[in-house]
């Protein structure tokens, strides 16, 4: 095993060299043009640094602005949630690629349960369960909680193929997209007759009283849409979950070494179970954020309006190698990409059509992923394992 | 364990059965990367029969939880009138009639009275079936070198702009009537293949010089295809006349007419024959070439093609261009055959590839079978939604449902232990022979590779690389595998031998 972790070592810091030389070429570059744009400012090379530099200024000035921000961490609740749930799932060892279609399905019936429950906030009584006492609950959150009940049993469902039967994760992910993606259009084609609901409403804006009256980041952060409240908090907590608990250091364990956790007397499947619910319940908060949270339907032509937008959350958590933190600034950057080319259009300067600056995120992603190169990704991730007892 | 024959069943093969699990790409990609692609291969390496059977079962419980969802939907659905009532509860959908519309409208209800063959809805079903088979094949030898290329769509699509666009751009050239279609049908398609092909081999380059997972680049790129495509129709090829978003149309002889459907359904013969020809062509190529054998091998074990003398990188490349090329010639044939320019609300038919290869077991034989499966289905959904009032959305959760399902070839084994036992722990014995006991039959295939590139082990029965060998009883079932004669005549098959190892 020695020779071949040196080889893996060797063919690492070569990768590393190269990713180094390469970075210094395009840091040449770039100063290269520099001097070609004071230079020669009216030759064509020359004007592109110009038009360039204003580009990244005017970026900079819009980035900068609440609203942009605001947008872009509206804009983020979706991936960083799918992206928060994928960190739980691979590092317990089962890569779930099918993040986009929990977004899907809990999108959809978050719409769905709140639009039977009877339009606007009505307030709906739920019976007593046992101890419990009756909850008063406008219906829109029981929507909400429907809909990460709803993307929670589609990841059950994921994890039961996955573990009990040994699916090939990436496909059974992919399956799991897939059905979403057939499943709520057609659900909503059933209820209303087209692919896209009705409107239901949204779930407003919390303000946190005392924090929201901090100065700069008190009205951005503070006063937001409950889902956005609720990706700051869960970000801090799934680092804490992941790094500082028994429960972390399980999932961490299956997903790197499950023999060594099995060996003390922890089941993997059990904790292999308990992140891939994770990520589902995660998802479904996300996904629920999105269509209650943001637009207040259901949009489902094409790919839906979740869009893509769990495959670029799996990038972020690369992009953050799994890291809670990192995953939530990456999922920040990809939001506010998008929310920033919105913006840039409406300047005359930068009157490019609207589907190319739609493509900038995409293309981040791609740039992203070959800079930051290999993720390291768990050593037992994608592997099905089977305790020796039975 | 119960049952050795399980992929990575066995706690003990984590690190030390699979020879040097890192380093698998040439960047050096962790194992787990080896552990999934190693996974999605040996889904592709079960016996042929074994293959086919999970495939039909996959279908035939897809169909079943499909009705499920078909009654549920039908009791929350309103309707004037039930179509169906059981025990007093009223349902909006019959699934059984659901079914026999589906299967029967898609060749034009054969049982009716009148039924000709050529009919509107066979053709459709055809049509559907052929512009299938270009993108399942597309997936088909991305996964035979153990890329996932879910980029096939965006392959597609720039394609198919690429052929209306060359083909609009020679017209002016080209000679009238039937002479001009021998211009500019093939222009067309080798315009089709080579844009497809460069934007293929983006992702492939990716993948074996940076090391990005092609299954997110691949994801990406059909994101950014999609748009791009859509800003040039728009601002550089539209079609003055028209106010949709299309480029102007292609001239008539430069079009795949469906001169044996004259009812319709945009079917042309020719494609089909091209399908086909293109089908047996990527066979023959995986399984008859040194390209093929090269492909492959780096598809299972990178690291021992790379130890064979195999340019992995170059191969992965070659390969993922090779996959884009075919998803652009699908492109090409679908402007060519279906709208006669291209329009942008392009079908899905790229993902859709996905599903055909999967089931196909990553087969490019198979895949014509799986593309006509899907094409019934794209075909009688239409036929659904006009006779059942159950929304033609309802195939797209079979499509997703058939995935599921051959992606637990497991579920299938423990349902089959506890019916029949199959004589798979011969099987398991046989393969297992000169390994490890930790060691899986299904490793045992991976190792075929290496083996194979290596002189010499006669004991390795070469069923992993090679889904032809005829050692089962059973193959004659599935189409071409248990009658190709190719296994041995594989020139860079080695010393090892193809069937033959358990009889």
């Amino acid at each position: 095993m020695s020779s071949a972790t040196d080889v893996r070592r060797a063919v690492g810091d070569w990768a590393d060299t190269k990713r180094r030389i390469a970075g210094l070429a395009v840091l040449a570059a770039v100063v290269l043009w520099a001097l070609v744009g004071v230079v020669l400012p009216s030759s064509a090379v020359g004007g592109a640094f110009w038009w360039t530099l204003g580009l990244t200024a005017d970026a900079v000035r819009i980035g900068t602005r609440e609203s942009t921000i605001r947008a872009a961490l509206r804009l983020s609740v979706p991936i960083g949630f799918a992206a928060l749930g994928g960190i739980f799932a691979e590092k317990s060892g089962v890569i779930n690629i099918g993040l986009e279609g929990l977004l899907i399905i809990s999108a959809f019936t978050g719409v769905l349960v709140t639009d039977l429950l009877g339009p606007g906030t009505g307030w709906l009584l739920v019976p007593a369960i046992g101890p419990l006492p009756a909850i008063a609950m406008p219906s829109i959150w029981i929507g909400f909680l429907a809909a990460v009940l709803a993307s929670t049993l589609l990841a059950l469902l994921f994890a039961v193929v996955c573990i009990e039967f040994r699916a090939d994760q990436i496909i059974a992910g992919l399956a799991v997209w897939l059905i979403a993606l057939g499943l709520a259009p057609f659900a909503s084609r059933v209820v209303y007759g087209t692919v896209n609901s009705d409107g239901v409403g949204t779930l407003g804006t919390w303000t946190v009283p005392g924090l929201s009256a901090l100065p700069v980041v008190g009205p951005i952060l503070f006063q937001a849409a409950p889902t956005v409240l609720m990706l700051l908090v869960a970000v801090p907590a799934s680092w804490y979950l992941l790094n500082r608990t028994t429960f972390g250091r399980w999932v961490r364990a299956s997903g790197e070494n499950p023999k060594a956790l099995d060996t003390a007397g922890v089941s993997v499947h059990r904790v292999r179970y308990a992140g891939v619910l994770l990520s589902g319940v995660l998802s479904g908060i996300g996904g629920a954020g999105l269509s209650l949270g943001h637009v207040g339907l259901f949009i489902g032509n094409g790919q839906t309006m979740v869009n893509g937008k769990g495959f670029i959350a799996i990038t972020a958590y690369l992009f953050g190698n799994y890291n809670p933190f990192g995953a939530f600034g990456a999922s920040v950057l990809f939001a506010g990409l998008d929310a920033l080319q919105i913006r840039l259009q409406q300047l005359p300067a930068y009157d490019i059509p609207e589907s190319l600056v739609q493509t900038i995120p995409f293309v981040t992603v791609i740039v992203a992923l070959v800079l930051v190169g290999r993720t390291r990704l768990p050593a037992a991730a994608g592997e099905h394992y089977e305790s020796g007892e039975e | 364990m119960s049952d050795p024959g399980d992929p990575g069943s066995n706690p003990g093969d984590g690190p030390d059965a699979a020879p040097a699990p890192d380093g698998g790409s040439p960047e050096g990609s962790g194992p787990p990367d080896e552990g999934w692609r190693g996974r999605l291969y040996r889904l592709a390496t079960t016996s042929p029969l074994e293959r086919l059977l999970i495939s039909v079962a996959a279908l035939v419980l897809s169909i079943l939880v499909g009705a499920v969802i078909v009654l549920v939907s039908g009791w929350l659905a309103t309707c004037r009138e039930a179509a169906l009532v059981v025990f007093d509860v009223g349902f909006c959908y019959d699934p059984i009639q659901v079914y026999t519309r589906l299967f029967l409208g898609a060749f034009g209800d054969p049982f009716a009275g009148g039924w000709g063959p050529l009919n509107f809805a066979t053709g459709l079903t055809f049509k559907e079936t052929t512009l299938l088979v270009f993108t399942g094949l597309s997936v088909v030898v991305a996964f035979r070198a153990g890329l996932f290329n879910i980029g096939t769509q965006g392959q597609l699509v720039f394609g198919a702009l690429a052929s209306a666009v060359a083909v609009l751009y020679i017209e002016p050239f080209a000679p009238a009537g039937l002479a001009g279609s021998f211009v500019l049908i093939p222009v067309a398609l080798v315009a089709g293949a080579v844009v497809g092909g460069i934007y293929g081999a983006i992702p492939g380059a990716l993948k074996a010089y940076a090391d990005a997972n092609e299954v997110i680049t691949t994801i990406m790129l059909n994101f950014i295809a999609i748009k791009v495509a859509f800003v040039l129709t728009a601002e550089v090829f539209k079609d003055p006349n028209r106010q949709a978003v299309q480029t102007r149309p292609i001239p008539e002889n430069a079009r795949l007419s469906p001169v044996v459907f004259p009812d319709g359904g945009d079917f042309s013969l020719v494609a089909l024959v091209l399908a086909v020809a293109l089908a047996v062509g990527v066979f023959y190529l995986l399984w008859n070439t040194r390209f093929g054998f090269d492909l492959r091998t780096g598809g299972i074990q990178p690291e021992a093609a790379t130890y064979g003398g195999v340019n992995a990188p170059r191969t992965m490349v070659a390969a993922m261009t090779l996959s884009g090329a075919l998803g652009g010639v699908g492109g090409a044939v679908w402007v060519l055959m279906v709208h006669g320019r291209y329009v942008t609300d392009v079908p899905a038919l790229g993902f859709d590839g996905i599903t055909v290869s999967i089931l196909a077991g990553n087969h490019p034989l198979g895949a014509g079978l799986a593309a006509l499966l899907f094409g019934v289905l794209k075909s009688g959904s239409l036929q659904i939604e006009s006779a059942t009032a159950v929304p033609r959305q309802l195939v797209g959760v079979l499509r997703g449902l058939v995935i599921l399902f051959v992606a637990m070839p497991e579920f299938f084994r423990m349902i089959g232990r506890r019916t029949v036992v199959p004589d798979r722990d011969r099987r398991v014995a046989a393969t297992d022979g000169g390994r490890s006991p930790g060691a899986t039959a299904d490793e045992d295939g991976d190792e075929n590779g290496f083996d194979a590139t290596g002189p010499g082990d006669g004991t390795d029965p070469g069923d992993g690389t090679d889904p032809g060998d005829g050692t089962d009883p059973g193959d004659g079932t599935d189409p071409g595998d248990g009658t190709d004669p190719g296994d041995g005549a594989d020139p860079a098959d080695g010393g090892a031998p193809g069937g033959g190892r358990d009889e």
